[in-house]
């Protein structure tokens, strides 16, 4: 683990990654983003590039104990790049924003960390990620959860209501990456922290290949 | 991009290798592709 500011051989190119706004048609890629992602929520034991449901949450070092404690329903579409727990665990009573909440996995992690005196906001823009998430969030008698439709360049959430923004896999498939930042940034109280998961390259991306939608899904 | 939005305190995670095992693992090879949990405060 290192504090940011210098990139040594072999990390991440972070910033010439997330600079990459716009490479693509920014409406064309939100739907093909949509597509991808009712495919999970719909058919969550299909063939995807990446690893879903509980054999993901292993993969990625999830509490065993959290993950066990939760239902079929409510991991099984989890299709999460990382952790966005390992740096810091949420503290009871926060109040946490779910940037691209999916199924709803990472909201519910979350909403048992912060415990009933805390309230957790997942926000999504596909709609059948949001009928399982809140299908599974009625179950689970989760009165301190909430789903919202909605954007994460334009989140549903008044300036500064959220202790804590998370996310997972989500920032790296936004059209526009600053205002996602900004959008983050005016949703948190002043010392509030933004703590997600994403995914970054270490090899140098062909502008070529940047241009190609299929490559940023598939 | 973080610190150009204003945020502080920013810190990296060791890398998670996310795709070794799923079918974009040798995409994700030839890019060098990890997952890292980034964590950073609003001051």
């Amino acid at each position: 683990m290192r504090e940011s500011g210098v990139r040594r051989e072999g990390e991440p190119m972070t910033d010439e990654l997330l600079a990459a706004d716009v490479a693509v048609d920014p409406a064309l890629l939100r739907e093909q983003v949509k597509e991808k992602y009712r495919e999970v929520a719909t058919n969550p034991d299909g063939s995807f590039h990446f690893h879903t449901g509980r054999r993901a949450a292993a993969h990625l070092g999830y509490d065993a104990e959290a993950v066990e404690s939760l239902p079929d329903q409510a991991v099984e579409s989890f299709a999460g790049v990382g952790n966005p727990f390992v740096l810091r665990r949420l503290e009871p009573g926060e109040r946490v924003v779910d940037v691209g909440s999916g199924g709803g996995f990472d909201t519910f992690v979350a909403a048992g960390q912060v415990g009933d005196g805390g309230r957790v906001v997942g926000v999504d823009m596909t709609q059948e990620m949001l009928d399982r998430a809140r299908a599974a969030a009625a179950a689970l008698g989760l009165g301190h959860v909430e789903f919202r439709e909605g954007l994460a360049e334009e989140l549903p959430v008044e300036d500064g209501w959220a202790d804590v923004v998370i996310s997972n896999g989500v920032i790296n498939l936004c059209p526009d990456k600053q205002s996602t930042f900004a959008e983050i940034f005016r949703a948190l109280r002043p010392g509030g922290f933004v703590q997600f998961a994403d995914i970054a390259n270490g090899n140098r991306v062909p502008a070529e290949a940047m241009r190609d939608i299929d490559l940023w899904t598939d | 991009m973080l610190e150009d939005t204003g945020f502080v305190d920013v810190r990296i995670s060791d890398p998670f290798d996310t795709f070794a095992g799923a079918s974009g693992e040798e995409k994700a090879r030839a890019f060098a592709v990890y997952g890292y949990t980034f964590l950073a405060r609003r001051p």
